[in-house]
């Protein structure tokens, strides 16, 4: 048998595929573009990337400020798996953050849908200035504050109470309600943030969809239920992904309030890291608890997102 | 193919872009910029000192500064007030100064630091003590030896102390004349003092609270347990400190002094300790104290002055403090803690600490005297915003404007009861205290919490008093 196998010819060469060149005006925007960019770059790299970093390395080395650190391996990290206070401070953040951010988020969509009901735009604007207002004060001051209001013997939460019958409550003494406290001060200081963003994405919803709902037999509660909720969906995840970040970060209330008492009662993770560091001068385990706590950040931030993909609805 | 030839409104742009880059450029060269030497007292050659914030304020600073300028007019001073909350705080905030190679050559040190910057930072004073001996005669003559000794570590002086505070009982005279009660006796008892909160209690409305206290390390728990003849930690002293003591003080008043407080095995599971927390607490119960707050008692001075609280521990810091809120002089007077094993009291006192990093400790001994002259701290307290560690300081002018009648309890607290020591504060102070606040707040949040609370208190201390710092 021949060969009649017949020879491809042999194919011409493909022509070199090269990016146009950019024009210099092309040049000139990225290069403005870079340098626009630079600073914020500059900026992350040296305040946000180095410090993790850092943090990572230094959770290796046992570290008191005064002597050259040591290196530990591994053992800040067994140390903190077996400290009691570390693992109840977890807890306690995990406890505060699932009250907090419910009821923020609750106050704040309660409130976003009472204002962008019918209401004089003088008087909305009222509102909206008012619930945001003490998002701008200090927490510090604000919890300085409030410690005066919930003061068992003198405040004035005791004494409202008192005028109703009710007896005067250990507000931040007493291991079953210091921690109502914090989330109840936190909450009033946050919302606003979580109203503002509620106010723009009701205003985003187009108004036609609640006339057909109206004229499909949707009102009130199911309205809201069956048409907002699901259309606000996206910025319910933005508000709760930046509510949970922040509650699992909170320091300054606690601090204030009860410094972590009664007990470890309302003792934070941040709480932590700072006492160990600052206080007792042991940096390599406060950098562990930190590390830790950036991986459960990210870890609930990934899972919120993850989760989005099922209950959050795009338009 | 890319045009070669730039369009004018191009090259303006680029022209404009270049200008601007140019005048930025040009104005940031001209700018005085921040630099190493900015940050304060670096490589200026000055004497730095640090001191807490709160407690020094700018009249304070200048008083300090202009007064050592014309005592020694070729070292220059610098006095940075480093604001904090307590003392933790301010030694947090030293601690990161170190950390940055900004540290200062001096820093006021209270007793919760003493050993922590005489183990790992300080430098004992015993040479130019022993130097300067016929110069620093007179101070030691002034100030008592136990305010002396809690300065010392290990058989060496780290500080002269400027200042101290003892725990004494402050009387809200009006809420007494409610109750109908008589001023109490200098040696009068834990018995006489519930009685009198039972009578203030009676005598007044539900938003009265007799006794008000703050959970901290000075002036918390710790009156109690000296009262009741015990502590914390076991106390000891340590050997050695015979060259200050022999060389300044009577035998009369060396007898017994040795080279500083040790603090060493955690005893809180102790049947004394536990006595005075079933004590506070059956007070609690009674509603005749409040359940404790952390914190440093800033609140304490309006409800006091008001009438809403009659009893409270402070120390002579308070008499400043209650003048500043508007109480006149006869609305409130002091009186040594109550008696309960024995009328041991509490106290803290405060100097400048030398740090090693100095570079200029000639200079930085020669303000440590300065400040410790009685002339300095006549100028320095004159409103009684704490006690002076000089006994000569202490005097009917001084407490005529602000009060109290029974002002001379400030001082004999030391004087009248020489076994009143220091709160115990061992280099690992700041977990130390940490534990006792935790634990005393979980102690006194309910019934029956009080033993379970102490037991996790032992562990815990037993665990920062194994850590090296």
């Amino acid at each position: 048998m021949t060969d009649t196998q017949i020879q491809a010819p042999p194919r011409p060469p493909a022509p070199a595929v090269t990016a146009p060149r950019p024009s210099a005006r092309e040049r000139g925007t990225r290069l403005l573009a870079a340098l626009f960019l630079a600073p914020t770059i500059v900026g992350i790299v040296v305040f946000t990337v180095v410090p993790i970093v850092g943090s990572v390395v230094l959770s290796l080395f046992h570290w008191n400020v005064i002597d050259s650190p040591s290196f530990a391996g591994t053992a800040n990290y067994r140390e903190m798996f077996t400290d009691s206070t570390v693992l109840v401070s977890f807890r306690n953040t995990l406890v505060f953050m699932v009250f907090a951010v419910a009821l923020q988020l609750l106050i704040a969509l309660t409130l976003a849908l009472a204002v962008n009901g019918r209401m004089p735009t003088w008087l909305r604007s009222v509102f909206r200035s008012a619930f945001f207002f003490p998002l701008v004060l200090s927490a510090a001051s604000i919890s300085v504050v409030m410690k005066y209001l919930f003061n068992q013997d003198f405040g004035v939460v005791n004494w409202l109470l008192g005028l109703i019958g009710i007896a005067p409550v250990p507000w931040l003494t007493s291991e079953n309600s210091a921690m109502a406290a914090v989330v109840l001060v936190y909450v009033w200081q946050q919302f606003g943030f979580s109203f503002l963003l509620f106010v723009g994405g009701l205003n985003n919803i187009p108004k036609e969809i609640h006339e057909a709902a109206a004229l499909d037999g949707a009102t009130g509660l199911r309205k809201h239920l069956n048409v907002t909720l699901p259309l606000l969906s996206p910025t319910l995840l933005v508000a709760s992904v930046v509510g949970i970040i922040n509650a699992l970060q909170v320091f300054e209330q606690p601090y204030v309030l009860t410094n972590g008492g009664p007990g470890d009662a309302t003792r934070t993770v941040v709480m932590v890291i700072y006492e160990s560091a600052f206080e007792q001068l042991r940096f390599g385990e406060a950098s562990a608890v930190g590390v830790l706590l950036f991986v459960l950040i990210m870890a609930v931030t990934a899972l919120q997102f993850r989760l989005s993909r099922r209950f959050v609805h795009y338009q | 193919m890319t045009d070669p030839h730039l369009s004018r409104r191009t090259l303006l742009r680029y022209g404009a872009y270049g200008a601007g880059a140019a005048a930025l450029a040009g104005t940031a060269a001209s700018w005085d910029r921040l630099t190493g030497a900015d940050i304060p007292g670096r490589d200026d050659g000055s004497l730095v000192v640090a001191t807490l914030g709160p407690a020094y304020g700018p009249e304070a600073v200048r008083t300090l500064t202009e007064g050592f300028k014309k005592v020694h007019p070729d070292i220059k001073l610098r006095v940075n007030a480093v604001q904090a909350v307590d003392w933790s705080d301010f030694f947090a905030k030293i601690l990161t100064q170190i950390a940055a190679g900004t540290a200062p050559d001096l820093v006021y040190v209270a007793t919760e630091g003493v050993q922590l910057f005489a183990q790992r930072l300080g430098v004992a004073l015993d040479h130019w003590v022993r130097r300067d001996a016929e110069e620093l005669r007179e101070y030691f003559a002034d100030v008592h030896p136990s305010l002396v000794e809690s300065m010392m570590y290990e058989g060496s002086l780290y500080q002269l102390p400027v200042e101290f505070n003892a725990a004494d009982i402050y009387l809200n005279n009006q809420v007494l004349k409610r109750a109908g009660a008589d001023f109490p006796a200098a040696d009068w008892t834990r018995d006489d003092f519930t009685a009198l909160l039972r009578d203030m209690k009676k005598a007044s409305g539900s938003q009265f609270t007799p006794y008000f206290w703050t959970n901290r390390l000075w002036g918390g728990v710790v009156p109690w347990l000296f009262a009741n003849d015990t502590n914390l930690l076991a106390e000891s002293k340590a050997p050695g400190g015979s060259w200050l003591w022999d060389s300044f003080y009577p035998a009369a008043q060396r007898a017994g002094r040795g080279g500083g407080y040790r603090w060493t095995t955690p005893q809180a599971t102790h049947d004394r300790v536990e006595e005075v927390y079933d004590y506070l607490a059956s007070l609690i119960r009674e509603d005749l104290c409040t359940r404790p707050e952390g914190g440093n008692g800033q609140n304490l001075i309006g409800v006091f002055s008001t009438g809403r609280v009659g009893v409270t521990p402070a120390g002579g810091f308070w008499a400043g403090g209650l003048n500043l809120a508007g109480m006149r002089p006869d609305g409130f007077d002091t009186q040594y803690f109550p008696r309960w094993r024995t009328q041991r009291m509490q106290f803290g006192a405060a100097g400048y600490a030398l740090l090693r990093t100095s570079k200029r400790q000639e200079e930085a001994w020669e303000f440590i005297k300065y400040a410790a002259r009685r002339d300095t701290l006549m100028r320095l307290f004159e409103t009684n915003q704490t006690t002076p560690a000089r006994r000569s300081m202490l005097t009917a002018d001084r407490y005529r404007e602000t009060g109290p009648k029974h002002w001379p309890v400030f001082y004999d607290t030391l004087d009248k009861f020489p076994d009143t020591g220091p709160i115990p504060a061992p280099p690992q102070v700041a977990e130390v205290e940490q534990v006792l606040l935790k634990h005393t707040g979980t102690a006194l949040s309910s019934p029956r919490s009080v033993r379970p609370a102490l037991r996790r208190m032992q562990r815990d201390l037993e665990k920062a008093m194994e850590r090296e710092i």
